[in-house]
């Protein structure tokens, strides 16, 4: 069990770490449109066309596979060791709501994370669904997938909605990677459990602004 | 004052087991909740009907034994206490109060309201003890250590070994009761010596005896009548880690 927290401790930091650079990325998207489109379209090509980000896309797929199986390895093996509940449980007395519920949170940010890989991942790296258009220096239009997609205000309200979850798992997730990996610094851990507020309150505000952004231009 | 108990009621460890509601008048508010439960069995010895098991020894709060699961918390209603030490004037007059065991694979119920922590016990035979020998009191007293180090050994030693951690814990996991009981005698010199095997085969015995795993929900520390801290369970994974990888 110690193994398999520490890989969901370890894939969970490189993905709060992914998301950083994902969210850096996705805030071109509301510069203006002559200096976003160009932009965002030959980062994301520089992106595809770097043989270290592949490798480092691999770990990211990896990451995420091993955080959800080894979270469900746990889950079960938890399950198993309260097979029985209480009647009557007053647990929002001594733990706050997020921590007890990591795993449902999870599972709709796995939901969110298996749309948007529909939306963006399947069509510009496997090329299925509707082609897309090259922009006028040549490079592949994700701009415009992404302004597309956009226009549809249920998609908007879906990727907006869906990261109040990742928020709340981020915060939970964060700080508890590093007790997991036996950080135990009585100061670090309280500045600690701020530092995750803020980057949780940044990453779900953040993203779940930019598609309202996007659909209001 | 009137109190409606919903007790669960359950003859052996293979029994099914279920609740049973006793409307209970005539309750002080000054009784301690053992207390009530004691003057509910007399009355249903008078009724000669089969008296509820309880756990109980000090009943000042030192012992570790009371523990029950009552309205929904570990101990009852308030942060950080045993069940000896709650009174009835901790809930309003005819109120409904609900008092289940301990629910935990690893702590099976006997009966009622009983159940078996040797689990604990198991964990503590790992290496909850030092082979180093301390002598009198005068020879203890020349080995040096620090206050900061006296102290939170002795917070991590404060532990009493009740279950409230696995019983109010999600996941039923031992992990604030075994890092108290590694991290109090790993940070003194006399742990020094089996420091290293207590971590690895204390954790070890903790899983096989089907304790879950800590995800930090923080429950532990508020239900520890002891008011152990979680960070304690960091500490035994840094100390953990430690162990097995660099073998110390």
């Amino acid at each position: 069990m110690f193994l398999r927290k520490t890989i969901i401790a370890l894939t969970g930091l490189f993905l709060c770490i992914f998301l950083i650079v994902h969210l850096s990325a996705n805030s071109i998207l509301v510069l203006p449109e002559e200096m976003a489109r160009g932009l965002y379209n030959s980062y994301s090509t520089t992106l595809r066309e770097s043989p270290l980000i592949k490798i480092v896309a691999y770990v990211l797929y990896l990451s995420i596979v091993l955080h959800v199986i080894y979270a469900l390895l746990i889950v079960l093996n938890n399950r198993k060791a309260k097979s029985k509940r209480y009647l009557l449980n007053r647990n929002r007395e001594n733990s706050s709501w997020t921590s007890q519920n990591m795993g449902l949170l999870g599972i709709m940010i796995l939901l969110f994370i298996v749309v948007h890989l529909a939306n963006f991942w399947a069509r510009i790296k496997l090329g299925l669904g509707e082609n897309v258009a090259l922009d006028a220096n040549g490079h592949v239009d994700v701009y415009e997938v992404t302004y597309s997609l956009f226009r549809n205000i249920y998609y908007v309200v879906f990727y907006t909605i869906l990261m109040i979850p990742l928020g709340l798992h981020l915060n939970h997730g964060l700080k508890s990677a590093f007790k997991t990996l036996g950080f135990y610094h009585k100061k670090g851990l309280r500045v600690l459990a701020k530092i995750s507020l803020v980057y949780a309150a940044v990453m779900a505000v953040g993203f779940g602004l930019i598609p309202f952004i996007v659909f209001l231009k | 004052m009137k109190i409606v108990f919903k007790i669960w009621r359950q003859v052996n460890s293979k029994s099914q087991g279920g609740f049973e509601t006793y409307e209970v008048d005539g309750l002080t508010e000054d009784m301690s909740f053992l207390e009530a439960l004691d003057y509910l069995n007399e009355r249903l010895v008078q009724r000669n009907e089969k008296v509820i098991a309880y756990e109980y020894d000090c009943r000042e709060g030192i012992c570790g034994q009371c523990g029950v699961f009552i309205n929904g918390r570990a101990h009852g209603p308030h942060d950080n206490i045993t069940t000896c030490q709650l009174h009835m004037r901790s809930f309003k007059d005819g109120e409904t109060v609900v008092v289940e065991p301990w629910r935990a694979a690893a702590f099976p119920v006997i009966k009622d309201l009983v159940v078996d922590r040797s689990a604990f016990d198991r964990i503590i035979e790992q290496g909850g003890y030092i082979s180093a020998r301390t002598g009198t009191a005068a020879e203890a007293n020349a080995i040096l250590v620090g206050k900061e180090v006296v102290d939170r050994a002795m917070d991590a030693a404060a532990c009493i070994g009740c279950g409230a951690c696995v019983a109010t814990c999600k996941n039923a996991s031992a992990a604030l009761f075994t890092a108290a009981k590694i991290n109090h005698l790993n940070s003194l010199p006399q742990g020094k010596p089996e420091a290293s095997n207590r971590v690895l085969e204390m954790t070890r015995q903790m899983e096989l005896e089907g304790f879950g795993s800590c995800t930090f929900t923080g429950a532990c520390e508020v239900e520890c009548p002891e008011e152990i801290p979680m960070i304690n369970i960091a500490e035994m994974n840094a100390r953990r880690v430690k162990a097995k990888w660099l073998g110390k």
